[in-house]
């Protein structure tokens, strides 16, 4: 009986799990590059069951809530026509130093001039390597190409590096629309050859509202479900108790 | 009520993986113990057999495909037919229907739990540059035996008659606990268990009456 409830309760708390992350999904519908969570699901070991059960008879421990990485499809490309926002198309980020120093990557591509003429991204981290532009450019004279080479009133200044990891899903997210690689996403890279910028426009969250709404349904039916089970196993034991009156 | 006790149990792991993709569902077997033959003492005439009580001789998972969703997730995989995705893991390779799968540590499809999953041959499966997986080169196996293991995992082995399902990529298996029937398991386990209950309080008081009310005069 205790394992039952117990059984119940895992699968409780792995459904409050996937609810936290579409919560999360939802509050980001529309944040800029934003890459939906996955939560996956799994079952828990199965064990000998209890009295009155022939040897060989299992019952399982419940389930659980598995990070399974970040959804990293393209999200749509918003058109914006200001000359500072680039969108990444295809696998691949733009390289950028945050405020605190550390070096992260992101797909946030609403940049800004800083007051000393650098490109640095919306959270005040600046783009790497530095990129400095003429004092007193006005930023309808800025291009971006789609190679990310960004010109001054026609002249070359620099270039924005597209770079790529092995595996996207594993890099540690730093929050701020920002990841940092680690051991296991692998070191960073040149972007593939295909991975172009688009300027004028912004990439969109990949989150599908109405799909999170039914994930949250989902979610909150099985929850449910899950307290119907502790609930009976709660009855059961008061009939246990109804032996001895 | 011991093994209704058992019964509940498998019916509160079915609910707890009501949304697990590619779980598959369990179903309780019952039978009753062996059977007591009562005859008379004085003639010898045989009364009738005697069940004495109820255990749980096997819990049997029903391994049958379910219906997949859509999820548009390029590293969600669905098996149309039979078949499990082959898994290397630790203890060897183990199978599973729960094709939710991620880019493993050196960009090789892996479980969410960071197993690689194998191709036809037994190598690993690169992701390609685009972050997809051509579902044709996933190894799909046909189990005899099969057994959960926990994790999402089977063990079983391989082979076995009929024609291996087809791996289709943005597409997750659903659960195999249907809330449905888990539900009326759940309340018809219940009420079972509350009909032992009464036979022992009514056997209580029988032997109460015995204990206490033979040579008693009063009425």
């Amino acid at each position: 009986m205790i394992e039952g409830l117990n059984s119940a309760a895992a699968g409780m708390v792995a459904q409050r799990q996937k609810m936290d992350a579409v919560a999360n999904d939802l509050a980001n519908t529309s944040t800029t590059g934003y890459k939906q969570v996955r939560v996956g699901f799994r079952d828990l070991a199965y064990s000998q069951a209890g009295k009155a059960s022939e040897l060989g008879v299992r019952t399982g421990a419940g389930a659980a809530a598995v990070d399974a990485g970040r959804r990293m499809t393209q999200g749509a490309l918003q058109r914006t026509d200001r000359p500072l926002d680039v969108a990444v198309q295809g696998e691949g980020f733009l390289q950028v130093t945050l405020a605190d120093g550390r070096p992260a990557l992101t797909r946030d591509g609403a940049l800004h001039l800083d007051g000393q003429g650098r490109l640095s991204t919306g959270l005040g981290g600046l783009v790497r390597p530095p990129l400095k532009l003429p004092p007193g450019t006005p930023e309808s004279s800025i291009g971006i190409g789609p190679d990310g080479t960004v010109t001054a009133a026609g002249r070359v200044v620099g270039r924005l590096q597209l770079v790529s990891v092995r595996s996207p899903q594993l890099m540690q997210s730093l929050g701020d629309n920002a990841f940092a690689p680690t051991a296991q996403s692998g070191p960073v890279a040149a972007a593939p050859r295909n991975t172009v910028l688009t300027q004028g426009a912004l990439e969109a969250s990949n989150v599908d509202v109405a799909e999170a709404m039914v994930s949250m349904i989902e979610a909150q039916r099985a929850f449910e479900l899950a307290s119907k089970a502790i609930h009976t196993a709660d009855q059961m034991m008061e009939i246990a108790n109804g032996v001895k009156r | 009520m011991l093994a209704e006790q058992t019964r509940q149990e498998q019916i509160a792991n079915d609910l707890a993986n009501s949304s697990t993709p590619g779980y598959k569902s369990d179903r309780t077997s019952q039978r009753s113990f062996n059977q007591l033959l009562l005859s008379n003492s004085a003639t010898g005439a045989a009364v009738g057999p005697l069940g004495t009580a109820v255990q749980v001789s096997e819990i049997t998972t029903d391994f049958s495909p379910q219906p997949a969703r859509e999820t548009g997730d390029p590293l969600d995989f669905a098996i149309q037919g039979e078949g499990f995705f082959a898994v290397g893991t630790e203890r060897g390779v183990r199978y599973t229907r729960n094709g939710q799968f991620t880019v493993g540590a050196n960009g090789m499809l892996a479980t969410a739990a960071g197993n690689p999953v194998l191709a036809r041959g037994g190598q690993t499966v690169p992701v390609g540059p685009d972050g997809r997986v051509n579902p044709a080169t996933l190894d799909i196996v046909l189990l005899q035996g099969p057994r959960k293991e926990g994790d999402s995992l089977v063990s079983g082995t391989p082979g076995g008659a009929g024609v291996p399902g087809q791996a289709r990529a943005g597409a997750l298996e659903g659960s195999g606990a249907d809330p449905a029937r888990a539900m009326v398991d759940m309340i018809a386990s219940m009420r079972s268990f509350e009909a032992g209950q009464r036979v022992i309080t009514t056997i209580d008081s029988t032997l109460e009456k015995a204990a206490n009310r033979v040579g008693s005069i009063s009425v």
